[in-house]
């Protein structure tokens, strides 16, 4: 699928094979802005008079399990990283699906939070069910609640045109407060007042992937220490579900329609509301989906850690460096994932405080930003094409007698 | 129901009217800002992150000069700093506003703890004394009158200027030539550019103003009403500050009654003691007024026709 | 302007543009899409720079960077899409970046006020200095945007395109104002690709083509042919040929419609036609009658408040976008690049647009079925004879012409029973024009009963085997094809007693 300009009659280029001409081109803006983050977030620590090797040290061994120094074990960090990616990839979609309708899913946290939510009150409730029917329950229920957390955004979008930044991001506010009101003094907290919730019947749990066993030793370590658990084989499958989607059906046409004119959406025969509302109840069921994920497969109980999460703002990053694609995700995910695992160790290690990773978000956020548009909507961009005033658009101005005055397509919010 | 009765009586006290309304000049100064830049075509939802950033540096300002009005001065142009990033971002670079504003946000949250730990290390930042505040200032006479003397006239001097710059505002942008021309670059800067105009210098103009009004903002959160820096002591206020916008239709007047509204939830939550219901559900109280008050908002209210739109010089 | 010269990356835009313009005359310029006609005034207002070659003023040599620049040698531009802002007065769209000031920083409304008045009165060009804008007709903005010219002291007008909005009626007011602002001593450069209007107003005419000068013609010594040729560089058939139309029975009837436009205010008043295979029923009428409310009733995209239509024995008018398709109606769009296109897609997903769900390109409405979509594609594109790099290339990289054939193909592509088909050849380059015109004529002979709606009267008496005149919302009458164009436009604004066929 070659994009070629036709008014441009360029010098012959030397044959590099197409596909990975496109690959090095599409990985070359990401790839840049990670590179550009580490660059200056190291600035950032020298220049507050802390040591950035150091620092990087903490976060790759955190991250990667290589490099350590501080005698921590190499597969129990990978270990950690993966339990991070496993709820990033479903809410990345969660965040990258609406993009594609034109729409801002900034309440992935709240969606999470939902999920988690339903899938705690659902694990405890029925937690003598066993895991044939209670694991589907509790996880079809945590995609409900979260297509419900989102759909409150979506139809206050299609009906009153309400924008989905600022009202998701109420509903993430009020996600979190409904998660403290609960298990502090609240309905599911368990008995005793320990301000965490009862834990979720065992039917509930998603089984881990190596054997939770305190007497095998895995890597050097008792095998019940590392806690991948299969969620992460569901997360993968929602990450292609996505993809296919996206691309391969009808429904996914018509979201990537609205998302690019609606007009010729509501030619096409689509109901932009519908699809509006649509992508949004998709969307939060995969954010609500890791929720619950994390919760059968991790925690088992909804516990304080809840109140600080930070999965959903990190998806807004996992999808935006993921250029919304099946695999930039996947990618995308395992770097904020490592990242995140990294960023405890680095602070235990190298004194910097694991902030720092938000901030290098920041900044991978900003140099996507500035590529962003012509990254999804404009496929494959060349490099440095979106700095300077392209040709082509001072050339279709000088041929603007052609254009019959159509506006330029802007997202009605 | 008693939870009611409680907000009814609540509403009836002085007290609560003047929190309210300082309440309400925390959300009315980025809401004024997020008026500017958004009316110059510039979506800026990067408030939350510029007050941090405020409140952040006054508060270190403060500690270390003992002079709230010099660590105010830092607050301020801290928070037009954070706002200079985001004008080269989006002006210069032409990226996504939206995404611009939240990677401002997450780097505010992200630094100020960082530097948090590096200035201070893994001790308490600490508190700024009662001394070295923004002070109450209390209009003498007027203050005597009851109930709205309270609530008018015995109010901190930050809620004094943020009503003199609502004032302000409203007037130089609808009947000054500068307004009328940061109007008119939100409109149609393309317009604006064979007019003459310098699309670009106004757009920095009013994002860096946008961060200034944010970092006063953060002044008072942080040094006015509160002593000392929490992280992410802000709890969304710029972004409810945008709600406000919104449906004040990008004009001053109307985002202050919107953040009055707003301000009153607040305050509300604040006296959470008195009313008998869980603490926790009433701090939704403010957001869910957001949700509200947004749907509320009859037919599309219309943003500046080029907002958010990057302006590239000679496209049509 | 001489020896003018501009490359853009791969393409030349300007090639040693030679222009001479005489001062108080109406100096036309004129050409194809991509000629490069608003390239060489563009350079001449400033607003891009040449690569070579100078510009000369009264016989002094003139540097010009930037608008202001042009402005100050006297060089005022009205473009084709208006600099206006539509929720500013007309006095504030005047007056922006000169505006007069009281107090020091307040604008000063009065004096604005006054100076408009005096500016309106001295050329004859009425208007309301406190009006809204956006709420003016398109005639009277194109004025805003003369006066925003003449305010600023410009002696040369450089009018781009600007009979492409206007309405017949309002051109004709526009030539007067034209007319009048060269007897006051200013000089026109007209760009346009309408040849009628060229020789209507114009004193002398400058020929481009692909950013060459290719002749230099005096008006009253050419015709409409000659101009033509040079554009393109060859004979240029400028009425399509078509045999007579033997059309069938009745398969699309519409009786008393009533629609509202966007505003709330009823656009159709009561119209009711018959429409038989084989057959093309031409709109004609000025714009903004109802003839687009009309298409989108039919198409689907708008919903009518009273009346029927039927096709064949179905009533239809209920249908959606989806259900009209589906049954047989295919809609070209008058808006190409906002409605009738995705810009973003590729030229095969842009071909099954509207159609992605039926059965033919997808497994149950779950599933495309790409190989199916891609023969699809591969077929109409050399069918349609649509010029791009293959089928996966994007659309917006397409000229119009492309674009629209793009539209055209798909709509066609499914053999419809009825077709709409909207200002089909609107900002198409004349070599697009006349494959559309013989593609609409060749399906009118295979059946399929053709809807025309275009404010080009020429098109419409072209290509109609009967034509239907739409005022204020209504049918005034149903006319044969060889009507003289006098009696046709007298109807089309509202004068004239037509058979009034099926009117309310």
């Amino acid at each position: 699928m070659a994009t070629s300009s036709v008014s441009a009659a360029g010098p012959r280029t030397p044959r590099i094979p197409e596909p990975l001409r496109r690959l090095t081109r599409g990985l070359a803006v990401p790839v840049g802005s990670v590179l550009f983050a580490f660059v200056v977030g190291g600035l950032i620590v020298a220049g507050t008079g802390g040591d950035p090797v150091v620092a990087y040290q903490g976060l790759v061994c955190g991250g990667l399990g290589i490099l350590c120094s501080g005698g921590e074990n190499s597969a129990l960090q990978i270990s950690n990283t993966i339990i991070f990616v496993t709820p990033l990839l479903m809410a990345g979609v969660a965040v990258a699906l609406p993009f594609r309708a034109g729409l801002f899913n900034i309440g992935a946290e709240g969606q999470y939070l939902a999920g988690a939510v339903a899938c705690t009150a659902i694990g405890v409730k029925f937690s003598t069910l066993p895991a044939p029917i209670l694991l589907p329950m509790v996880l079809l229920g945590g995609m409900a609640a979260g297509a419900f957390w989102a759909g409150i955004a979506g139809v206050l979008k299609a009906t009153t045109g309400a924008h989905e930044v600022v009202t998701t991001i109420m509903l993430n506010y009020v996600a979190q407060w409904l998660v403290r009101y609960l298990i502090i003094g609240g309905p599911l907290e368990l008995p005793g007042g320990f301000s965490v919730s009862s834990p979720i019947g065992p039917g509930a749990q998603l089984a881990t992937i190596l054997p939770n066993d305190n007497h095998r030793i895995l890597f050097g370590l008792p095998s019940s220490v590392y806690r991948i658990h299969v969620g992460l084989f569901i997360a993968l499958a929602a990450v292609a579900v996505f993809a296919f989607l996206l691309w391969r059906t009808p429904l996914g046409y018509e979201i990537r329609a609205v998302g690019q004119s609606q007009r010729a959406a509501r030619y096409a025969g689509v109901s932009v509301r519908r699809t509006i509302i649509v992508t949004m109840l998709i969307a939060g069921a995969f954010a609500g989906l890791a929720g619950a994920v994390q919760i059968a497969g991790v925690d088992h109980n909804l516990t304080d850690i809840y109140f600080s999460d930070t999965t959903g703002f990190d998806a807004i990053a996992v999808a935006l460096l993921g250029l919304g694609s099946g695999v930039g995700i996947v990618l995308a995910s395992i770097l904020f994932g490592a990242l995140h695992a990294g960023g405890s160790v680095m602070q235990a290690d190298a004194g910097i405080s694991s902030s720092l990773v938000l901030v290098l978000q920041a900044l991978i956020l900003f140099s996507i930003g500035a590529n962003f548009l012509s990254a999804i909507k404009v496929r494959l961009p060349a490099i440095g094409r979106s700095r300077s005033t392209p040709p082509a658009a001072i050339a279709a101005a000088a041929t603007a007698t052609e254009a019959t005055g159509a506006p330029p397509e802007k997202d009605t919010s | 129901m008693t939870v009611i009765g409680d907000i009814l009586h609540l509403l009836t006290t002085a007290d609560l009217w003047q929190a309210a309304l300082a309440a309400s000049v925390l959300l009315l100064l980025p809401a004024l800002g997020g008026v500017i830049s958004e009316r110059s075509g510039v979506v800026n939802i990067a408030m939350e992150g510029m007050m941090l950033t405020g409140a952040f540096f006054g508060v270190v300002a403060d500690l270390a000069w003992h002079n709230v009005w010099l660590a105010t001065l830092v607050a301020i142009v801290a928070g037009g700093a954070m706002a200079l990033i985001h004008a080269v971002v989006s002006i210069r670079f032409r990226a996504d506003q939206i995404v611009s504003g939240i990677a401002i946000n997450i780097f505010a949250a992200g630094m100020t703890v960082f530097l948090v730990r590096r200035i201070y290390g893994v001790q308490d930042i600490g508190h700024v004394g009662p001394s070295e505040l923004l002070p109450n200032l209390s209009i003498p006479i007027l203050d005597q009158i009851p109930f709205v003397g309270q609530v008018l006239f015995q109010q901190n001097v930050v809620v004094y200027i943020a009503l003199f710059l609502l004032v302000l505002v409203q007037v130089v942008l609808f009947r000054t030539r500068i307004g009328l021309r940061i109007r008119a670059v939100g409109e149609h800067p393309h317009a604006a550019d064979t007019a003459g105009i310098n699309v670009y210098w106004i757009r920095y103009g009013a994002v860096i103003t946008s961060g200034l009004l944010s970092g006063l903002a953060g002044a008072f959160l942080a040094i006015g009403i509160s002593n000392t820096f929490v992280p992410n002591m802000t709890d969304g206020r710029g972004y409810i500050a945008l709600a406000a916008m919104i449906f004040g239709k990008w004009t001053p007047l109307g985002a202050f009654l919107a953040c009055l509204i707003f301000g009153l939830g607040e305050a509300i939550y604040a006296n959470n003691s008195t009313i008998h219901v869980s603490q926790y559900l009433l701090s939704m109280l403010p957001y869910i007024l957001v949700l509200v008050v947004l749907t509320g908002v009859i037919g599309r209210s219309n943003p500046p026709a080029a907002d958010g739109i990057p302006y590239v010089p000679g496209a049509e | 302007m001489r020896g003018i010269t501009k490359a853009w990356p791969g393409v030349i835009a300007n090639n040693g543009v030679n222009l001479t313009v005489r001062a108080g005359e109406v100096h036309a310029l004129v050409g194809e899409n991509g000629a490069g006609k608003s390239t060489l005034m563009n350079i001449l207002y400033g607003l891009i720079h040449p690569d070579a070659g100078e510009i000369l003023i009264n016989g002094t040599h003139a540097r010009i960077t930037g608008a202001r620049g042009a402005i100050a040698h006297g060089i005022g531009m009205v473009h084709q899409h208006f600099m206006l802002i539509p929720v500013f007065s007309v006095g504030e769209n005047v007056m922006l970046g000169r505006e007069p000031v009281t107090g020091g920083a307040f604008y000063d409304h009065a004096r604005a006020r006054k100076e408009i008045e005096a500016l309106t009165q001295r050329y004859g060009l009425a208007l309301d200095p406190d009006a809204r804008t956006g709420d003016l007709p398109v005639g009277l903005q194109q004025r805003v945007e003369i006066v925003k010219v003449l305010y600023r002291g410009a002696n040369i007008l450089i009018l781009d395109e600007p009979t492409g909005v206007l309405t017949p009626q309002e051109s004709i007011e526009l030539f007067g104002v034209l007319r009048d602002l060269v007897k006051a001593g200013k000089t026109i450069i007209f760009i346009s690709h309408k040849l009628r209007e060229v020789l209507e107003i114009s004193d002398r005419i400058t020929v481009m083509r692909r950013g060459k000068v290719v002749g230099h013609l005096v008006t009253k010594e050419t015709n409409e042919q000659e101009i033509a040729t040079l554009m393109v560089g060859r004979e240029v058939l400028l009425r399509v040929e078509k045999k007579p139309a033997e059309p069938g029975p009745v398969t699309f009837r519409v009786e008393n419609l009533t629609a509202s436009s966007d505003r709330g205010v009823p656009a159709l008043r009561g119209v009711s036609f018959e429409l038989r295979q084989g057959e093309i029923l031409g709109i004609a009428g000025v714009e903004g009658n109802g003839q687009s409310e009309l298409v989108e009733v039919l198409a689907g995209t708008r919903r009518a408040t009273g009346g029927r239509v039927l096709l064949g024995d179905r009533d239809v008018t209920a249908f959606d976008a989806r259900m009209e398709r589906d049954s047989g109606i295919a809609h070209i769009p008058e808006d190409r690049r906002g409605t009738g296109l995705v810009l973003a897609y590729s030229i095969a997903d842009n071909l099954v647009l509207g159609r992605q769900r039926a059965p033919a390109f997808s497994w149950h409405g779950m599933l495309l079925r790409t190989s199916a979509i891609k023969a699809w594609a591969k077929r109409l594109v050399k069918e349609f004879d649509i010029r791009a790099g293959g089928i996966d290339v994007l659309a917006r990289t397409l000229s119009g012409g492309n674009q629209q054939k793009i539209i055209v193909a798909r709509e066609m592509g499914n053999r419809p029973r009825v077709l709409l088909a909207a200002q089909p050849t609107r900002g198409v380059d004349i070599g697009a024009i006349e494959f559309i015109h013989r593609r609409l004529v060749a399906e009118r002979d295979e059946g399929t009963a053709v809807l025309l709606v275009s404010a080009e009267l020429e098109e419409i008496r072209s290509l109609s085997d009967r034509i239907a005149v739409f005022y204020e919302g209504r049918i005034v009458s149903i006319e044969p094809a060889d009507t003289p164009e006098e009696r046709l436009g007298l109807l089309m604004t509202g004068g004239g007693s037509g058979t009034r066929t099926g009117a309310a």
